[in-house]
């Protein structure tokens, strides 16, 4: 078979396609889009989560909590279009949710 | 309300689970919070990047959204490190389409139905049993 298997697309990119269309001004989108979309999901969050590990280990912590995400989004300048989600949570060391230091 | 809506429209828990195991160092765990978070921020990006790349497509005065446009997008929005990534992908899958377009012209270019073709291949089955029929009855 010619097909690569190097690359297999992880998310469902049907998902993919709806989650673009709620937007009302998105219209067509062409079949290899939603794949696309999804590779470039997985280096997102590849990114995301290795600048967050940064900061729990900055901190000599073993698990990686909203805080630490939280604080590798707002020190990172890509990542300033999450700063609205990221708001809610509370900040490491502050008073944060119970589950934050479990 | 359309808050809702929204919330089913989120990525399913256990492949974010699976990308993250693959990511996350060893020694290190994942709160669920935080992988929750994460899905958030992910639906974001989604959000993010179609928007933009749908600016760009109507700029062009073009209906659907292609691959060119995401790359744009990406580009824009200062992802441009991930655009090596994105074109291998977008290469792959012209041509997985160009295999299997071969392979669909191969069958249109016989220039028969499915109803025609089948009747020939009835036609050879009964003369090739015709032919065994004959032979069996000189021995």
């Amino acid at each position: 078979m010619a097909a690569s298997k190097a690359y297999k697309t992880k998310f469902p990119v049907a998902r993919i396609k709806k989650i673009m269309q709620a937007d009302e001004d998105v219209g067509k989108v062409a079949q290899v889009t939603p794949i696309v979309i999804s590779r470039a999901l997985e280096l997102f969050m590849q990114q995301i989560i290795l600048a967050s590990t940064a900061k729990t280990r900055e901190r000599g912590a073993k698990r990686v909590t909203v805080g630490h995400m939280k604080q590798a989004v707002m020190e990172t300048e890509m990542f300033d279009f999450l700063e609205e989600i990221v708001g809610r949570v509370g900040d490491v060391g502050g008073e944060g949710s119970p589950k934050e230091e479990e | 309300m359309a808050d809702s809506m929204d919330d089913e429209l989120s990525l399913p828990k256990a492949t974010v689970q699976k990308v993250i195991s693959e990511i996350l160092p060893k020694d290190l765990a994942f709160a669920k919070e935080t992988r929750d978070l994460l899905i958030e921020c992910c639906v974001e990006f989604i959000h993010l990047i179609s928007s933009e790349a749908n600016e760009i497509c109507e700029k062009e005065a073009k209906k659907t959204i292609a691959a060119e446009h995401v790359v744009s997008a990406l580009e824009q929005l200062g992802f441009g490190e991930y655009v090596e990534e994105i074109q291998k992908v977008a290469q792959e899958h012209k041509e997985q389409q160009k295999s299997r377009e071969k392979k669909q012209s191969k069958f249109d270019q016989s220039g028969k139905t499915p109803e025609e073709l089948q009747a020939m291949q009835e036609e050879l089955l009964r003369k090739a049993r015709e032919r065994y029929e004959t032979n069996a009855e000189l021995q």
